[in-house]
This record gives C-alpha cells, structure tokens and sequence, in this order.
C-alpha cells in the first residue's frame, strides 16, 4: 500500500529562505552604502611606492583608510600632525598625515578608523582633504 | 846627601836617559809635574869644557831642575820603563859577564895607588883593550884606553918639544955669540979708525962688522920667538892633554860607569903625576863641586865620589834582598830602584838574580797601574790595585790613594743623586750638567753608566711614545692611544701642548667605552637596537674608532629591521622626501619605541611640517 506524501513543508527550505533573504538585505546594504560613499571614485594610496619616494605622488589625491596610531604634533596655524596606521597589526605601516585647520572640528582620537581623502603636496606630505569615520 | 847629588849627576848623563829636556811631560799620564820656567839670557861667560850642562837636584822636592825645566825624578816615564826592562831582563852571570867582570877587576888592581909604576899602568892599559872586546863593556874601555894613548903622546909631544926647543936655544946662543963677536971687531975697528984720522980716505956709514952683528942678533932673534912658540904649544898642549882626560872622567862619572871613573882617575894621577890636581870646570858644574859638596872639583873628589856610589849600590841591593824578604816591597823597590838609579852598570845590579826582582816588577808594575787608574780617575780599578797592594807590601802607603777614591765615589754618588732628582723633576738642563761632573769626577763610574743607560733610555721611550702619539692622533686612532695611556701620560708629562692634546683624546675614550658599555649592557638585555643606537651615536662623533665600528656592525645585523628603517628615513630626510622619511621613522620607532634617532627624527620632521608648533 502506498504511503501518503507528507504535506509538512521541510525545515530545510525555512532556513535557506531565511539565509536568502538575508544575503539579500546585506547584499542591499552593501550596495546602498557602497552607493552612498564619497570617496568611492578615489584610488587608493599605493603605500609601498609613497614609502619609496613620496614626492612621485606629488599633486595626486589618494583614499586613506586607517587608524589614528599617535598624535605627532598642533600648530594653530598649520593644523594637526597624525600617524595613522594602514593596514593590521605589526605588518601594517604608519603614514603622517596633515589635519589641517579647517578640519578642527573633527575629534581625532588615538585607536579610531578613518577614511581620508589626502593630497600629496611638495616633500610628500599627506594633507587631509576631508575625512569620514569607517 | 852624597846619594841625591849623585842622582842629581847621574841625571845630567843626558846620553844614559836620552831624554829631551824641552820635551813637556804629560803630567796626568805619568804624575808627573813639570813646572817650565824661562831660560836664562844666553851666559856671557867664556865657554868652558864642562859647565852649564849640569842638573841641579833639589832633595827636598826630588825634583831635577835642568835647562830652565823641572821634573820629578822618581816618576819618570823614562825611568820607569827602564827600571822595568831590567827588572824583566836575566841577571848577567854567565861567562863572558864574569870573564869581563874579572879584566875590571884586574885593570883596577893594576891600578892601585900601592904598587903604582908606569910598568902595571901599561898591563893595565892593555887590558883595557881586551875588556872592550866585551859587549858588557860598551867600548867604554876604549875610550879610556884612547885617552891614555892621547895623554902618552901628548906627553910625548912635549918632550919633543923640549928638545927643539933645548936645540932652538943652542943655535940662539950661537947666533948671540956671533954677533957679540962682531960687535968686539967692530968696536976695535972703531978705536983704529979714530987714530988714523987725518987719512983722507972716507969711512963707510955702516961697517961690514955691524951689518954681520945686526944679521945675527935678527936670527938669535927669530930663535928665541920660535922658542917661545913652542914653550906656549907646549904649555898648551899640557893643558889640552889634562882636559880632555878629565872631560873623559866626569863623563864616566856621569854616565855612572864607576868602575871606568875609578880607572881613568888612578891613570890620570900616574900620567899626569900631579895629585890632587884641580879639574877645570866652570859654570854648574863647579858650583855642584864647591857648593853642594862643599869640595873643591878635584880627582880626589871625583874618586871619592865614584867609590861611595859603588858602596852605595852594594847597600841598596843588600837592602832590597833583606827587605823582600820581609814582604817590605815598597821600601825594597825603592832602594832596588835608587840602587839602579845610581849604579845601573855594576856587577851588583847586574847579577841579581831575575827571580828575585820579580817581585820587585810585580809591585812596581802594580803600582803604576795604581797611579795611571787614578790618574785617568778610574777608581774602581785602582780601589782593587790599592788592596793587591797591601796585601803585597806590608809596609805600602795606602792613605792617599784611599782618600782619592773615596772622595771621588762620594762627590761622584752626589752629582748621580742630584742628577736622578732633577731628571724626576724633569730638568734636562741640570741633569746634563750633574751627569757631566759626576763623569768628570769618576769616568768610569758604573752607578754613572747605569744611571745614564736608564735616562737616555728612558728619554728614547719617550722620543718613540712622543712620535707614536704623533702619529696615532694623526691618524685619529684615538682606541691605540687610550689602551696606551699609561705609557702617554708618562711620556708627555714634561709636554704641556701634547698633554693637552691627550687629555682631549683620554676624555674622547671615555666617552666611547662609555658608549661601548652602555651598548654591551642593552645587548646584555637582549636589546640589539638599544646597544646599536649607543655605538651609532658614539661612531657618529668618532667616526674613526675601530671598536665602535665593529660593534655597529655586530648590532646593526641583530636589529637589521630597525637600523634598515632608520636608515631609509635618514637618506629620504636627506632627500628632500619628508613625508616619507617621517613614515619610516615611524615605522623605526614602532620597532624600538625608545630610539632616540626615531623620536628626534620624528619631532625634526614634525616641526618642519608644523614650522609654529
């Protein structure tokens, strides 16, 4: 004699509507904040190349995503001087980056990540353009 | 007194010592002292056969005074040497010696006044040929033989002499006899022409028996001149005769051939038949006679003299045997030496034995040596000849030479010790003039050489650590110079510019063992970059020192990460490449967070990014 079909739906199906639905939120979250990020059309700085000569960079601006390692020096004139440090643990490197003035506003503290738009000026040295906390 | 006149005499025998009386003697080498005085104005006295020749000796200075020289007899080079050739030479007793001595002795007893007769002057006489056939001799005995000969002819001149002269006489009377004879004829002519007067015939102005009488008178004349010529030669040639001879007799006194002067006095008195004759002497010689003997220069005297000098001679020898047997050396070589002195041709002189003067050379030889070591003020030597001495001599005098040496190592060890002091105290100029009188005193002074040894040694150590120094700061091995330090700060201590100099590098070392051992104690802890950062900054002052870079080296590759970091950040700062200079700075100090190269760079970097802050 046969046996009658189950009509009970598998929980198998439950749990993979579930995972569905929330790759498709994060997917959609991804996309929106990928959409919604300014820097966004920004390359990268090549840390390697800067460490070699800084000064090839010269006049180009660069996406920098680190943390605030240490503060190295104010001027009330020229702004804040920060090492921040790109990449993770010991094998990351620390950069210097210029706070200028008009971003005073903008608490730096020391462990916080960020995403700096920097311009590479004459020696180097990398001005803050603008700044967003990750 | 009779011995030292005859050492005065004997010394006059210029022939015997064939010494240069104007020849200056060399007072240090032989000790003696020879004071010249100007010689007198040239004599205007008539010259003389014997005369100005003659020594003067004073006894209380034993000092000679002869041609306006004075000298010290008994320390004469000369004589020295003499004395020592005899006392090396064989005593003369073989045959030929004791044949010779025999002739003397046979001349000599020929010719004593008890059995004199012209018949043993004549053995004696030939004798004297036979006895110059010896080499002892000297050919002295000719000379006499030859004298007797020229008195004999002499003798025999005169007498030939007498006879022209008897004959001279004769025709003189003849002559004489002749003309009175005409001198008769013409005064009775005289008287017959007077009583014929009226004759008319003219008498001549001169008669023939006057002119015959004046011829006569002319020759007996000529005779009685020729008479007295010959008597003048005559008397002359007597004289000349007895000089001579006695020329001949001092001359063997002088030449200390006494045994000849005994001789030829005994044969001048059968020859000359005259006694106690006078010798013709003038000048010094005369005054020697009448003044320092108090004699009259007569045979006699010269006799007397030639006998005491034998005895004399026989008496030091005896003395010499007696006191040598004692270990008297001293007085037993001064008389064998006085015995020589005076009688250095007499048998007694010449057969002693050579064994027994040895001791004699030995000790005279000794004491010589002792007088040229103090001379040339070699004390230590003389120090030693001064006890081989007394030990020798019993009856040696060392007080003087004692004193001498004594005194000279005492003042010598004061100039040493003032010299040592001021070379502590580093006065070259006193310890030059120090050493110079401590050597002027005792030459040979072997505290001297050692101590000069030493200071000019030390001053060559010092010369060589002066140019090592040199070279070493020029080369700014500052590590060589601090590990000889000691030998630096020694040397340059009298250099006040240099010891500058090395002060600043001792100072300089010490920073760098200081750095050095600051570095060794981070290593110790395991802290490569700690100890690296303490040499680098220590080679960075002193690029030069070899240990620091070694040690850079070693540290450099245990913190290879690090020092490569800190090395990119100082060759981009260099660069111009500030920004990244500072991220490897960064990065150095994210390796060693106590650099001090990283924070420096790091704050240098940061004020010039931020010129107000």
């Amino acid at each position: 004699m046969a046996r009658r079909a189950s009509t009970k739906p598998h929980a198998a199906w439950f749990l993979a509507v579930a995972l569905l639905a929330t790759a498709a939120i994060a997917g959609g979250y991804l996309l929106m904040s990928k959409i919604n990020d300014p820097y966004r059309t920004l390359h990268s700085l090549d840390v390697l190349t800067y460490l070699e000569n800084g000064n090839s960079l010269r006049g180009n601006t660069y996406r920098i995503s680190g943390a605030i390692w240490d503060s190295l020096g104010w001027s009330p004139s020229a702004g804040r001087l920060f090492a921040i440090e790109v990449g993770t643990g010991r094998s990351g490197d620390l950069l210097p980056v210029l706070v200028p003035v008009s971003l005073n506003h903008v608490n730096l503290q020391k462990g916080q990540r960020f995403v700096f738009e920097v311009e590479v000026l004459e020696g180097g040295i990398l001005r803050v353009k603008s700044l967003r906390k990750e | 007194m009779r011995r030292i006149v005859l050492c005065g005499l004997l010394l006059g025998g210029s022939v015997l010592w064939a010494q240069k009386p104007d020849e200056p003697m060399t007072g240090a080498a032989s000790g003696t002292t020879v004071i010249t005085t100007p010689r007198k104005p040239p004599s205007t006295e008539p010259s003389v056969p014997l005369g100005e020749e003659l020594p003067v000796f004073d006894p209380g200075s034993e000092v000679v005074s002869w041609g306006g020289k004075h000298w010290n007899i008994m320390n004469q080079r000369v004589f020295q040497a003499r004395f020592e050739k005899y006392l090396n030479a064989p005593e003369q007793t073989d045959a030929e010696s004791m044949e010779y001595q025999k002739t003397i002795r046979t001349i000599l007893e020929l010719l004593s006044p008890r059995d004199a007769n012209n018949q043993r002057l004549y053995q004696a006489y030939v004798l004297l040929f036979r006895a110059a056939a010896f080499d002892a001799d000297g050919g002295v005995c000719n000379a006499v033989a030859n004298a007797v000969a020229t008195a004999w002819q002499a003798q025999l001149n005169q007498n030939q002499l007498a006879l022209t002269v008897e004959e001279l006489k004769k025709a003189m009377q003849a002559e004489q006899s002749k003309a009175l004879m005409f001198a008769g004829a013409q005064e009775q002519a005289s008287k017959q022409s007077t009583g014929k007067k009226s004759s008319s015939s003219p008498t001549p102005v001169v008669s023939q028996n006057e002119m015959r009488q004046g011829f006569y008178l002319k020759e007996a004349a000529a005779f009685q001149a020729q008479i007295a010529a010959l008597t003048a030669k005559r008397e002359v040639s007597a004289l000349q005769a007895r000089v001579q001879f006695q020329a001949l007799m001092v001359q063997l006194f002088l030449q200390r051939r006494f045994q000849h002067a005994v001789m030829a006095c005994h044969m001048y008195r059968q020859l000359f038949n005259e006694g106690d004759s006078a010798i013709k002497v003038e000048g010094q010689t005369k005054e020697f006679f009448t003044k320092d003997l108090g004699m009259p220069p007569t045979v006699s005297t010269l006799l007397s003299l030639a006998s005491e000098a034998m005895r004399d001679v026989r008496e030091g020898v005896n003395a010499y045997l007696f006191l040598s047997e004692r270990h008297e050396m001293d007085s037993a070589t001064k008389r064998l030496s006085e015995a020589f002195l005076v009688g250095e041709y007499m048998p007694e002189i010449r057969t002693l034995p050579r064994e027994k003067k040895r001791l004699a050379l030995t000790y005279s030889q000794k004491l010589n040596r002792l007088v040229s070591a103090l001379s040339v003020k070699d004390y230590e030597q003389a120090e030693q000849l001064i006890k081989e001495l007394e030990a020798m001599a019993k009856d040696f005098d060392s007080t003087k030479a004692r004193a001498a040496v004594e005194t000279a190592k005492t003042v010598s060890a004061l100039h040493l010790a003032k010299a040592r002091n001021a070379a502590i105290a580093g006065k070259t100029q006193t310890v030059e003039e120090e050493l110079k009188q401590a050597a002027a005193i005792w030459p040979r002074n072997p505290a001297l050489l050692e101590l000069s040894t030493t200071l000019f040694g030390q001053s060559d150590l010092q010369q060589k650590a002066i140019a090592d120094f040199d070279q070493l700061l020029s080369q700014g091995n500052l590590r060589q110079i601090f590990n000889d330090k000691l030998r630096f700060i020694a040397a340059l201590a009298t250099d006040p510019e240099r010891q500058a100099k090395l002060k600043k590098v001792l100072e300089d070392a010490q920073l760098i063992e200081a750095a050095i051992a600051r570095a060794q104690e981070f290593a110790r802890r395991g802290d490569a970059a700690g100890a690296w950062e303490a040499v680098e900054r220590a080679a960075q002052q002193f690029p030069d020192d070899v240990k620091l870079n070694q040690l850079r080296g070693n540290y450099s590759s245990e913190a290879a990460s690090f020092v490569e970091s800190l090395r990119t950040a100082q060759r981009l700062e260099t660069q111009g490449q500030t920004g990244s200079s500072l991220a490897w700075y960064l990065k150095a100090q994210r390796h060693y967070p106590l650099s001090d190269f990283a924070r420096e760079g790091i704050e240098r970097l940061a004020k010039k990014i931020l010129p107000s802050s």
